[in-house]
């Protein structure tokens, strides 16, 4: 009889825990999740494959779509509170510095070690390294990189890096081939004026403050700059940032009319419009450039890699996702974020129109069928640079402030030596202020 | 004891809603004012935040950024008002009269301030657009070079001051209208049958009589000049450079680019008292101005 008890008892058990294993998704089925998404196209070709995670395991989802400087502020005051809405959130990534710092966003590897939540199948590796040092990992060098005793506090999901979009006619028209490295962009971008006239070089934001700041910085890291050097000492006044903003002067020199108030949104419609020849950004521009609706140039576009200056090196930025330290709901949130940027995830949510986040997907025979340019973008995210724009609390005023003595440089002739110098001089008072040479002797 | 009773009550009544009133008015404006002497990110409570006294202040004495900024806005604030109060009043005294469509002309007059300032400040882009808006077009038709309207420092300063004037103005034609109509006919049929000009009439009865409204009304337009915000972010951002970067837009930004909401709140205290200063000389005027008024509506009454 106990026998008989005990062979039953552990059938009923087998059985359960083998209907646990076959579905890890069973113990929160019902669960609502409510998620912070931008506006943004990325999230809006995921949100288009959320019925699915629904479907497969009965978790439910709410999505809270916002403008993404709004989003920022919805989430500043959110993950403040003891007990917040969001189970899952993107943030834009110079927000990791502000959340990991205050303790805001959860460490992912208690999650990850939990074999009832993370799928074996997972495969980190595929995951694009410079996007996960850049936009997940905090705690190792300088604190905002990845390093030995560094962690993730997120997983990207829309995140970016640059290409260069070109026009293919105009170039075959003339001769030009692609340019490669930063003297044949420069010398391109102030041939094509003379070669086409109306038409610009290049299309670049250039807007006073962040654009400004962000256009810089896009030159800077390739030619072999940085805002600072291991000890946090500014370095952006050497002869590496004095080249960034010369290159930068001179692209909006020969680029489009009125090309100092770009931001990047009129920059990509003077490309898309005929413009200007080149464009030079994040790669979410590209299916504007494709769809008739809103674009002249359809097919006559052509994408390279950021051109290399003394090193190569394309930005990263974009967003990733991260569960809330006051979220209610946190391991069903993982397992939803653990959905979207897994390999069939990734696919699904790329074949909407997302920005992947894994190399396997770029090279997915479907997506090259689909997006015919996704090939070059998967080359240029193996120089995606993490470390191109520092990641650090106080990096908001340093930003405006680059950005804002660029639009001097751009407008009203500041020697950019003289700029840069300024720069620095601020800079460093304001890491001072920070404690950033506390450590110093 | 019982008249004294009686005397209290109506005090009693009001006592509830007198004191709802001051904590709704006085509370946000102390909490700013205490925000003012902490080192207050908004990762933080704000009982989390450092005391730091009178910190904050102290940097902003030498603060090159918030310096240019206020310049900018106080000249700002100067052109638009002082543009704005000519051709405000001006239209007034034109269409004060009762002809036909008079009416009609007025409502379109005032259509440009029923619209939300972020529209106009979209709006206004488009037009100041270096190759497909309004303006560029128009130059190129006769012939004329393009205008860099917001790519120029001083052309982009002088943009989002006629983006304003062509808001804000009908605010003061319709403020003077509604004075110019009440203004007492006696006054002035006395004047004409004494044999005052058009012109005599403006200057030495309708604006001297208008002048305690004109005051308010400068005042509000002043206040509303100094606080402008939405039109210049999305027309320029504060750029090129500094060069449109108004008060406002420098607070935000700390608060929200820069998260240092202790040293936006000091920035916050300063505007606000140059406001109330303002305010209240410009009140002490109003009431000087009323009275000589009375006096000249009682001369003329005479």
């Amino acid at each position: 009889m106990l026998n008989k008890w005990t062979f039953t008892g552990a059938a009923v058990a087998a059985a359960i825990a083998g209907a646990a294993a076959a579905n890890p998704y069973a113990p929160y089925e019902g669960t609502t999740l409510v998620v912070n998404f931008p506006a943004h196209p990325h999230y809006d070709a995921a949100i288009n494959v959320l019925d699915q995670f629904t479907e497969e395991t009965g978790i439910e989802v709410e999505v809270d779509q916002l403008q993404y400087l709004r989003m920022r502020e919805r989430q500043t005051l959110e993950l403040t509170k003891d007990e917040g809405d969001y189970d899952l959130i993107a943030y834009v990534v110079f927000s990791k510095a502000d959340y990991v710092y205050a303790d805001q966003l959860e460490n992912l590897a208690k999650y990850f070690m939990n074999p009832a939540l993370a799928d074996p199948s997972y495969d980190q590796s595929d995951l694009i390294s410079g996007y996960v040092q850049n936009i997940g990992v905090a705690g190792g060098a300088k604190g905002y990189l990845p390093g030995q005793l560094g962690s993730a506090f997120g997983i990207p999901f829309g995140s970016e890096t640059s290409v260069l979009a070109y026009r293919k006619d105009i170039f075959e028209k003339h001769g030009i081939e692609a340019p490669e490295t930063y003297d044949e962009l420069l010398d391109i971008a102030c041939k094509i004026p003379e070669l086409e006239p109306g038409m610009g070089g290049m299309a670049s934001r250039a807007a006073s403050g962040h654009q400004a700041s962000h256009a810089f910085l896009l030159h800077l890291a390739p030619l072999g700059g940085r805002v600072f050097d291991d000890e946090w000492n500014p370095i952006i006044n050497n002869e590496a940032g004095v080249a960034a903003a010369n290159a930068l002067k001179t692209i909006v020199d020969c680029g489009p009319e009125g090309g100092t108030t770009f931001g990047p949104a009129e920059a990509a419609s003077a490309f898309r419009q005929g413009q200007a020849a080149m464009f030079m950004d994040s790669i979410a521009f590209a299916a504007g450039f494709e769809d008739p609706t809103q674009s002249t140039v359809v097919g006559n576009v052509g994408y390279a890699m950021h051109p290399m200056g003394v090193r190569r090196g394309s930005q990263t930025g974009g967003f990733g996702l991260g569960i809330p330290s006051n979220a209610p709901n946190k391991e069903a949130a993982f397992l939803l974020m653990q959905w979207l940027t897994s390999k069939k995830g990734d696919l699904a949510v790329a074949m909407e129109g997302g920005n992947p986040s894994r190399f396997s997907t770029y090279q997915d025979a479907g997506l090259n069928e689909k997006f015919p340019y996704s090939a070059t973008f998967g080359e240029a995210l193996e120089f995606a640079d993490p470390d191109w724009r520092p990641i650090i609390p106080v990096w908001g005023s340093i930003n405006a402030d680059i950005g804002t003595t660029m639009s001097q440089v751009l407008t009203e002739g500041l020697d950019p030596q003289k700029a840069l110098d300024g720069v620095a001089e601020r800079t460093r008072a304001t890491m001072d202020d920070a404690g950033y040479y506390a450590w110093q002797e | 004891m019982l008249a004294n009773a009686n005397r209290m009550t109506p005090y009693l009544f009001l006592a509830p809603a007198a004191l709802i009133m001051i904590v709704a008015l006085l509370y946000p404006i102390g909490y700013m004012i205490y925000a003012s002497f902490l080192d207050w990110n908004p990762s933080q409570r704000i009982g989390e935040a450092d005391w730091i006294g009178l910190r904050n202040y102290t940097e902003l004495l030498g603060d090159a950024a918030f310096r240019e900024s206020f310049w900018v806005t106080l000249k700002f604030a100067s052109i638009v008002v002082s543009i704005e109060m000519v051709l405000g009043v001006g239209l007034a005294l034109l269409l004060d009269r009762e002809l036909r469509g008079m009416t009609l002309l007025r409502t379109v007059f005032i259509l440009p301030m029923m619209i939300a300032p972020i529209v106009v400040g979209l709006v206004w882009r488009y037009m100041y657009h270096p190759t497909v808006g309004t303006f560029n077009r128009f130059l190129d038709s006769i012939g004329l070079p393009s205008a860099p309207w917001l790519s120029d420092g001083d052309w982009a300063f002088a943009s989002i001051v006629i983006a304003d004037i062509w808001q804000w103005t009908p605010f003061i034609f319709i403020l003077s209208l509604a004075a110019l109509q009440s203004l007492p006919r006696s006054a002035m049929e006395a004047a004409r049958i004494d044999g005052a000009t058009g012109w005599q009439l403006i200057w030495h009865i309708k604006l001297p009589l208008m002048l305690p409204v004109l005051i308010v009304t400068a005042l509000l337009r002043i206040i509303d000049a100094f606080k402008v915000l939405e039109v210049i972010l999305v027309l320029t951002n504060g750029g090129p450079g500094l060069s449109t970067e108004i008060l406002a837009l420098r607070i935000s930004r700390t608060a929200s680019e820069f998260r240092e909401l202790g040293y936006a709140a000091a920035m916050s205290n300063l505007l606000l008292i140059l406001l109330l200063v303002l305010t209240i000389a410009m009140f002490a005027y109003t009431k000087l101005q009323e009275v000589r008024a009375a006096r000249l509506r009682q001369a003329a009454e005479d």
